[in-house]
This record gives structure tokens, sequence and C-alpha cells, in this order.
């Protein structure tokens, strides 16, 4: 799928730890390959379509592509701003002008040029266990993405805005992002995500991310998908929590032919705390497999995460919620509740949480539940006037409201919540 | 209120009440595996060519299977050449009187005396002893209303039509490695044929016991349930205190047809192996159930507190319009046991139901899982499940594990699961204990109350049995 | 206004209501009396058209329109209120969305024009502070954490905000304290009118102290066994429904 010519290419290429990196991760991808279905983390996800499209190595005019300016406003986010187009970072469409003091951010393909050593320990690793052949084609021939760091005790006030749009190129395309992300000591900052493009862009968009937050950190990650409907989008964030540190995530999965996002959490630090929501409404043969695992390893962390599902039309809709908590993970607090509609006779739902516990001062639960609408409530609705097409879509939109708890600020809440209404099932306004 | 690691272990090197050895002769093939033994187990049991005909088959198709390795269970590769496939006791009874009397006397060490049983009224009762059926009591008055209740065995040479007909039909020959292997050297079981109409007018239940050393125990039990017939059966199984390791790899079909329904229970009591995890039974079961007619049901039930390695789902495919199964299952674990047990529900039928409730109890270095399949199929309009799965660790070495799965592609379903982990809440122990309970007792209260609803499920003189199992197994479980 | 003829009516196969017959003038307050199983929720269900309740035989015109014919929203629009008995919760839909969609979908259904959010908050703020409701009911999800006694509260709200022509109360007195009791049929003393029917589902005479029927039926085995005025609300009350067993309606389990 990918030849080594193009790497040659990359940024950073003529380094040797990370020629050697991404050569090694090169040959374990001949190795081991696309996932399939018989690895148990991709039971639902079938790649046999995927893997029969042909994608652009990159698009060679990616640094001049127009973009619809309208794409880079987001209501309530205006803060800095950051837009990768078909996977390249473009400092025209970016802002980064306003930067409060203490945050450090830029392109991963200038900090390879300018000063490429501090990246040498995330980025020359080894190739690990748990990577799968998407993470090992990102070690191998990932080119750009966000390197940031957030210095101990900064407390950035705007939301940073990063946004990654898809537009057509002259052929589909694939491209490899890969962001660090490093929240300092007692350091505070809300992220909001944009995935947008073109309604005809096939691509294949393939992000890894490393999170780090420190002790007493706050991230607050929100991710809006609207990718083109036939994208697909692999997504692995490795999030890692210290000692205090609190991790808010939000993510609303609407576009994409083929969406997954992995959110891998780790909670090595004492007290720290994770809070996830989200949700999916997918229509027409979309696809969309959610996988958040969760490691308790400090003590007393806790962890709480709901995410909601709508499968319409031919759709199907895959989640994994898993609560591991290690041996000495003491006072481990863990949930992981995830409801799901189906809605057409021709969508399927697949989800399986799971608790893996290996200490006994826990707390763990878990619940899922795969249904339609509660006929009581539909006819409460339908009793006070409210007909039933309109009560259905008034339900579903409060089935996945839900997912936005929490999202700030309120100018983005809204904002999410029209793009709810807006991709609720077919039907008479 | 803190658990006190040395007594815990001391307490928890607990005692294996069935570990006895019983001096029986024996007739046992030598070990090993191949197609001369598939037939001789066959020729032993005078079976039909068709039979070892079918014996062949799964063994060929055995050959082209791997030991499978199952995420979470830790199973060292299985010398399947070092075992024997047959042993049988020589001295072969030809009726209760006969049985050879150590054999008896083992069967009342378990509690389970066959002549006494034999005239309580409620109760038939099959022994299985090692690879064979040796004693099978109240034959005469069950089949005076028509049911069919001995071993396989001799269901294949009297009534080779319903043998042919069923077995198989539920659990192929190929379904998995290990039944793969049982169908090819399977030694006995039970049979049971409950007449259309008929409701079954005592309970069934068989006693299995591994005895010899070296053997492995593969037998396979097959109980059809006529149209608007009800038996409930239920199996106990033991084995001696042996250091290296036994495997027990049966295999269990049930076919429901309309409006019949089976109810199957379990009290699985294999020996677990010491408190060092050496020794103890590789339990490996293929369990499946199929309410083939409308309105019929099938109900599994098991209390599983021994075997080193416990590995079985006992399941329901839901075929019949408005057919309903259900699972409750308490499992214990110590030492360094390993249970992996759940279920499968296969909504096929319209209006089918399914229940699932799992208590799982660990303590010591064990690791319990929960693994569970809802599956609704697309046109199974309808379907209803619901799954309850809670689990308390006792101890800081021992895991516990959910890992339900939902495969859902009909918008008519309903399917809901829930789960909790904790330990045994400390307010609940205070509150026993400020009310003058031992700690110990307060445990085997509070498990006990926790179990209670599984419990429920099974026939009344087992859930007294079971409860008490339950006690010897937690004995100490807590400092 | 509203005319039952020989109504009878069954839920899953099982036949609850078996002949009723009733007649209702416009601004007349009804009180339906039973015991448990009579069928005065089946009554009122099926007058709202609630999925699952099937009518077998008989007919319900209301202002001269067959009333078993339309879908729930559409009696609705037509004036039907029922005030349910177990007021179900709807996490995550904010009241003030839900009551606007609702009167809204009502008003479009009639033909008359809707109203936008700022006239829709200062009708449903004037409606808040006439019923004596706390303020914040109208950022909260319908129902949901409600008291019971708060539910029953918000149901005679409704009824006030979408000002119906046939008011249906199922049991609206259940599980309410005195002073509740009380509150709640202040609300809909104050919506009477003589445009405006009420039938009050009740178990109790306790509720019909305060709402003073003009008619009351007690309703056995699904039929209307006895018809009077709120003396008879009294009599069943001293003599227990015992008394309709051995005087109207011998046979009839209580």
């Amino acid at each position: 799928m990918q030849d080594a010519a193009a790497a040659a290419r990359l940024p950073g290429s003529g380094l040797a730890w990370l020629d050697a990196a991404r050569s090694e991760a090169l040959q374990a991808f001949a190795a081991r390959g696309l996932p399939d279905q018989r690895n148990e983390l991709w039971r639902y996800t079938s790649l046999r379509a995927f893997a029969q499209r042909g994608y652009a190595a990159q698009d060679p005019a990616a640094a001049t592509r127009g973009v619809d300016a309208a794409w880079l406003q987001l209501p309530g986010v205006e803060g800095p701003r950051l837009v990768f187009v078909n996977g390249v970072f473009r400092a025209d469409l970016s802002s980064l002008a306003a930067l409060s003091p203490g945050v450090a951010v830029g392109s991963l393909a200038s900090a390879l040029r300018d000063d490429p050593e501090p990246l040498r320990f995330l980025l020359g690793g080894h190739v690990a266990d748990d990577d799968d052949g998407f993470t090992l084609l990102n070690r191998a021939l990932a080119a750009d993405g966000v390197v940031l760091k957030i210095a101990a005790g900064t407390v950035v006030e705007a939301p940073l805005h990063l946004v990654h749009v898809g537009v057509a190129a002259d052929a589909a395309t694939a491209w490899h992002v890969r962001s660090l992300i490093e929240v300092g000591t007692g350091a505070s900052v809300d992220i909001v995500e944009h995935h947008l493009g073109d309604a005809a862009t096939g691509h294949f968009s393939n992000i890894v991310r490393d999170i780090s937050v420190r002790e007493h950190a706050h991230l607050g990650w929100t991710s809006v998908q609207q990718a083109s409907i036939d994208a697909t989008l692999m997504r692995r964030t490795h999030i890692r929590l210290h000692d205090d540190a609190t991790v808010d995530l939000h993510a609303l999965e609407l576009g994409g032919k083929l969406a997954r996002h992995e959110v891998r959490v780790e909670m090595t630090g004492a007290r720290s705390r994770f809070v996830s929501h989200g949700a999916f409404i997918l229509h027409g043969r979309q696809h969309a497999d959610a996988e958040i695992l969760v490691t308790h390893r400090g003590r007393d962390t806790v962890s709480s995460s709901v995410w909601r599902g709508v499968a319409d039309g031919r759709a199907r809709g895959v989640v994994h919620g898993r609560i591991l908590v290690q041996p000495g993970a003491d006072g481990a607090d863990g949930s992981f509740y995830n409801k799901n509609l189906l809605l057409s006779p021709d969508a399927e739902i697949d989800t399986r949480p799971a608790l893996e516990i290996y200490a006994d001062e826990v707390k763990a639960n878990h619940g899922a539940t795969v249904g339609q609408l509660d006929e009581h409530v539909l006819f409460y609705l339908r009793s006070r006037g409210i007909p039933l097409e309109q009560a259905r879509r008034i339900l579903v939109r409060a089935f996945c409201l839900v997912a936005l708890d929490g999202v700030q600020p309120q100018a983005l809440r809204e904002y999410c919540e029209a793009l709810l209404a807006q991709q609720l099932p077919e039907a008479s306004a | 209120m803190a658990t006190q690691p040395e007594e815990v272990q001391a307490a928890l090197s607990g005692s294996y009440k069935a570990g006895f050895v019983t001096n029986v002769e024996t007739d046992t093939l030598p070990p090993g595996l191949n197609e001369d033994i598939v037939r001789a187990i066959s020729a032993r049991k005078h079976e039909p060519e068709w039979m070892t005909e079918w014996r062949l088959q799964a063994y060929r198709h055995w050959l082209t299977m791997k030991q499978p390795h199952w995420a979470h269970v830790n199973l060292p590769e299985i010398d399947l050449q070092a075992i024997s496939y047959y042993s049988a006791p020589k001295k072969k009874p030809k009726s209760l009187a006969e049985v050879d009397p150590e054999i008896l006397a083992a069967y009342d060490k378990l509690g389970v005396p066959l002549h006494e049983r034999n005239k309580l009224a409620g109760v038939a009762v099959d022994a299985v002893f090692d690879s064979v059926s040796v004693a099978t009591t109240a034959q005469e008055q069950l089949a005076k209303v028509g049911v069919i209740f001995c071993s396989m065995s001799h269901a294949i040479v009297h009534h080779p039509e319903l043998v042919r007909k069923y077995i198989g039909s539920v659990v192929p020959q190929g379904d998995n490695y290990f039944a793969a292997l049982n169908s090819a050297v399977f030694s006995d079981g039970s049979f049971v044929f409950i007449p259309k109409g008929l409701r079954c007018p005592m309970e069934l239940s068989t006693y299995f016991r591994i005895n010899a050393g070296h053997t492995g125990q593969f037998e396979r039990t097959l109980i059809i349930a006529e149209e608007d017939s009800v038996v409930s059966y239920l199996e106990g199984c033991t084995a001696p205190m042996r250091d290296d390791n036994q495997l027990h790899a049966a295999v269990v079909e049930l076919v429901a047809l309309d409006r019949a329904s089976i109810k199957y229970s379990t009290v699985q009591n294999w020996y677990p192996g010491d408190e060092n995890g050496k020794g103890g039974v590789y339990n490996l079961v293929t369990k499946r159930g199929e309410c083939r007619g409308p309105d019929s049901r099938i109900t599994w039930t098991q209390v599983e507190t021994g075997s080193a390695v416990t590995w079985k789902y006992p399941s329901v495919i839901l075929r019949g319009d408005r057919s309903s199964g259900e699972f409750y299952s308490v499992a214990v674990t110590k030492h360094y046991q390993q249970a992996d047990t759940g279920t499968k529900m296969t909504h096929i039928g319209r209006d089918t139901r399914s229940k699932i409730v799992s208590k799982g109890i660990s303590a010591g270095n064990s690791q319990a899982s929960y693994r569970g399949l809802v599956k609704v199929e697309k046109n199974a309009i309808n379907a209803r499940n619901h799954t309850r799965c809670d689990s308390i660790l006792i101890g800081k070495k021992c895991g516990s594990h959910t890992f339900p799965y939902m495969e859902i592609k009909n918008p008519t379903a309903i399917v809901e699961h829930e789960a909790t982990t904790s330990k045994i809440a400390d307010d609940q122990l205070f509150y026993c204990r400020s009310r003058g309970i031992s700690e110990e007792d307060a445990v085997s209260l509070i498990v006990n109350g926790f179990c209670k609803e599984v419990f429920g499920e099974l026939p009344m003189e087992f859930a007294v049995e079971a409860r008490k199992l339950l006690e010897v197994s937690l004995e100490g479980a807590i400092g | 206004m509203l005319k039952i003829e020989n109504l009878h009516a069954s839920i899953a196969g099982k036949e609850i209501l078996k002949g009723l017959s009733l007649e209702v003038k416009a601004g007349e307050v009804h009180a339906i009396m039973g015991p448990n199983g009579a069928g005065k929720s089946t009554l009122g269900n099926v007058l709202a058209g609630r999925p699952g309740y099937e009518v077998t035989a008989g007919t319900v015109t209301f202002n001269g329109i067959n009333l078993l014919e339309l879908e729930p929203e559409a009696r609705a629009a037509a004036g039907v209120f029922l005030a349910f008995q177990y007021p179900v919760e709807i996490p995550g839909v904010n009241n003030t969305y839900f009551l606007r969609a609702a009167l809204n979908a009502q008003r479009k259904a009639r033909g008359e024009k809707e109203l936008d959010s700022m006239q829709f908050l200062k009708v449903v703020r004037g409606k808040v502070k006439a019923m004596g409701m706390k303020p914040d009911l109208l950022n909260r999800a319908v129902n949901e954490g409600f008291s019971g006694g708060e539910k029953k509260r918000n149901e005679v709200f409704q009824m006030a905000l979408l000002e119906p022509r046939l008011a249906i109360l199922d049991e609206t007195d259940s599980g309410l304290d005195i002073d509740a009791l009380k509150q709640v049929a202040e609300g809909v003393n104050a919506l009477r009118s003589p445009e405006r029917t009420f039938l009050v589902i009740t178990h109790y005479q306790r509720l019909l102290d305060y709402i003073v029927p003009d008619y009351v039926h007690v309703l056995a085995d699904g039929r209307i066994a006895e018809s009077g005025d709120a003396q008879l609300a009294r009599e069943l009350e001293a003599h227990g429904y015992a008394w309709v067993r051995e005087h109207v309606a011998p046979g009839v389990e209580a």
C-alpha cells in the first residue's frame, strides 16, 4: 500500500534514529499487515473493502489548496488555530499570533526540521506489542502533526482550535498524522478538534497522538468529527494521566464512511480523573467504531464514560468500552455506560463493555443496551399534540444530548446541538 | 477492616472433601490417540458401524484443528497422547445389586448413596465412574411412563434411531477442538428421552466421577424433550486429588421440541488443584441447547466451584418462536483456579426471550471471567434479553472479569446488560459482625445472599447441597 | 360534546371495557369512580389513543368527530388532554422545548399561527406564575427527578398551558398528600369554564371534596353501573365499593 520511496521524502529523513524507527515500523507492517477480524479489537470492523482501495501516498498540492473560510470557524472557539489540509500543516490558514505565554505549538514537520532532538524519545521508540497495522504505518509514514507543550502552571483561557480538513485532491490520498501534546504540571487547556471535508473526498486519514497530562493539570478535549462521507478515519489517542490530572473528553462522531477512534487512557497517577462522553449517529452505509480502553494503575483513580449510538439505514455501530484495573490500583472507581438505538431493520449495533479487575478495593460498573425509543414516552409526547415523527426526533436528540454534557463554551455546545439535530434520521421538519 | 493474608492463605488451603481415590480394578486402554484407539473404544462398547464411522469422521476433523488459546485462560498445551481414552471398572455390573461395593462406597462418600437414592421418591440417578455408567436407578419406574433414562452406551445399542437422529444436531462434530475430540472418543454419559406430553415424574440426575489416573473423561449427554414434555436434570461432578491434571471434555446437547421445557442444573465440584495450583481437572465442556420448537424453554443453572480450569458456555439457540432461554450461574474460584464461563443466547425466532444471571466470587490467586454473547439475528422480531453479572473479589491477588458481547441486527430488539464488580461491602460485613456473627460466617452469609437468585433456580434438594458446597469453598476466604 | 356509546376495549386480548356509554356536555365535570380493575384508567387511555388498547366495538364522538380514528397527537390538537396517572420522565428533553413543541404542533394542526420563542416564553412564564410553579421548572427535563406531587402538578400546569376542551384526570390525586391535593385541585378549579369539560377519574372521594363534580359515575366490570350527583360519591365513601357490588352491580368483583 505504501512504498519506501515515499518514506525518503518524509520530513526528518536523514536523522539516523528516525530513519531506523521508520524502517523498523515499515518492516513490522510488512509482517503484521492490517488487522483482521480475528484480532479481538477488530472483531466487528472489517477492513476488506478498505484494503481494496488505493490511496496516493500524499497530496502534492496540499500546501496550496484553497479551503472554504467558513470551515475554519467554530462558534465559541476563538483562540489560536492550527489548520491541516490533507494532512499538511498550513501556516497561512492557521492563526498562532495570539498564543498565551507558556504555550509552545508548531507543526511536526517544522519541529523535525528545526529541532528534532526533543522528539527523539517519543518518535524514536521501538515497535510495541499493541501496535497494529495502522499505528505502524503511522510510525513509518507520519509527515506532519501538532507538537504542543503547555508550560507548567499555564492556564490557557481560550480553547485551542485544531482543524483537519480533507479537500478533493487529484487522487484519493492517504495521510498519516502524529501529534504530541504535553500539558505541564498544574497547567490547563481546552482543545477543540474539528474534522471536516468536501463531500466527495475519499481520503484515508490515519492519526496517532500521544497526550501526557502532568500532575494537577487539566485537559478538555472536544472532538467534532464531520469528515466527508467517503472518508476513512483511523485515530488512536493515547492519554496518560499523572497524579491529580483530569481529562474531560467529548466526542461527536457524525461523518466518515469508516471511522474508528481508539481512546487508550492510562491512569498512572494517583487521584487522576477521566471523564468521557461520546455519541455517533450513523446513516447509509456508515461504519463507526468507538473503542475506549481505560486502564487504572494509580490509587483512587476515577473514570466515567457515557457513550450513545444511533444507527439508521444500513449503518453499523461498534462500541468497545473496557475498564482495566491493575493490581495495586486500590480505590479505583470505573464506570462505562453505553446505550444504543437501532432505527432500521438493516442497521446493526455491536457493543461490548468489559471489566477486567485485578484489585479488590474497587468499584467497577458497566452497562449497555440496544433498543428503540420507549413507547410510553412516545405516547406521552403524542398525547400532548406532538406528531409521531417529531416526537421521535425529539427523543433521539435527547438521547444523544447526553454526549454533550459539559461541553464548553456554551456557543460551541449550541453548535453541536444543532449538528446533532441536522444529523437526526430523515423526517418531516 | 483489614484482611490478614497469612490466615487467608492458611484457611484457603482448605479442604477438598471429595478427594479420595477408590481402588477398583479397571480395564484401561493404553494412552494415546489414533484411529485404532477410536475403533477400539467403539468396539468395546459394541457400537453399530454408523457410530464408529461418526467417531472416525470427528477424529479426522479434529486432526485438522489446533488446541485453541483463549485470552485470560492460561491453559498449558495438553499432551493428548499421554492420556488414556478409556477406563472402565472390570466388574461390569448387570444390575445395581452387582455394582462393585468399592464404587458404591465411593458414591456413598460423595453423598450419593445409590441404593438409598433409588428408594427416594422423586430422583433417578445415573452414576458415571470414569468412562462408564455404572448404575442407573429407577429405570423401570421411568420406563413404565415412556421415559428413557440410561447410559449413552446403552442408548446407542438399544435406541439407535433416536441417537442417530439427534446426536451432533446441536453440537456438530467439528464445533470446536474439544467437542471434536469428544465426538471421536466419548466414552459414556447419559441419555434422556421424554416422550410427547409427558411431565417427567421425577428429577433425573447423573453423578460423574473421575477416579483412574492419567485418563480423560469424555462423556456425552443427550436430552430430548418431545412436544409438550417437561424434564429437570441435574449433574454432579467430583474427582480425586491427584498431582497431575485430569482432562474432562464433555459435550451436552439438549433438544426441546414444541412447548417442551428442559431444566439442566449442574453442581460442578471437580478437584480444583491444591493451594499452589498443582493438579486439578481441566474442565473444557461444550454445552448447548436448542429450543427447536415454538414456545419451548431451556434453563441452564450451574454452580461451579471445582476444576483447575473451567471453560464452558452453556448456550441456547432460540429457534422456535416465543421460545425462551435462561442461564443462571454461580462460579467460585480460589487458589489458582481459572474459570472462564458464561453463555451464548442466539435469538432466531420471533418473540424470543433470554435472561442471564451470573454471580462470580473470586478468592486467592484465582481468575474468574464471565464471557457472554447475546446475538439477535435479522429476523428475530421482538427479541428481549436481560443480563445481570455481578462479581465479588476476596483478596488482592485474584481477578474478576466481565466480557459481554451484544450483536444486534433487528431494530425491535431490546437487549440490556449490566454488571458490577466490587469486594464484599465493608458496611455489610460490619453490620453482621456488630450483631455477633463471626467474620467468616458473615462472608458466607453475604455471599449466599449474593447468590440467592441462582440457588433459587436449583431443584430444592440440590439447592441445599449447593449452599453447603459454597460454604466449604469459602471456608476462611477472609481473614 | 363527548359521546361514548357501547364502548368495548381490550388490552393484550383481555376485554376491560364491556359496553360503556357516557354522554358529557360542555362545561360539565364528571367523576368516574370505581374499584381497582374496573376499567377507569383504560377509559382514559382509550380516549387519548394509547397504543396497545384495542377498541373492539362502540363509538366515541367528540364535537361531532370520530375520536377513535385519530392519532394521539390529532386528538390532542382536537382538544383532548390526558393528565397521566404515571407521567413519564424524559431525560434530556427540556420542559420549555417540550411545551413549545407541543403547543405549536397543536396550533399548527388547528391552522393557528405558531408562537416564536419570545412569544412563547411570555405565555409560559405567565402560566408558571399563575399556577404558582417554580420558575426553574422551565429549565428542567420533563418530569425528571420530580417528586410524585410535582409530576401531578406539572400535568395540571401543562393542561393550563395547552387549554384543552376535554381534560381527563387519571387518578391525579393518587400519591398526593393533602396539601398537594389542594394545590392540584385549585389548579383544576381555576381552569373550569363553560367551554371546558372534565373527566375526573379517581378511586377516592377525597379529591371530589375539592373538585366538586356535576355528575358521578361508578364504573364496575367495564360498564357504568350507577350514575348520580356528588352525593353518590359520598355514599361510596361511606359504604365502600362492596356496597356497589351488593347494591348496584351484583356479581362484580371489587
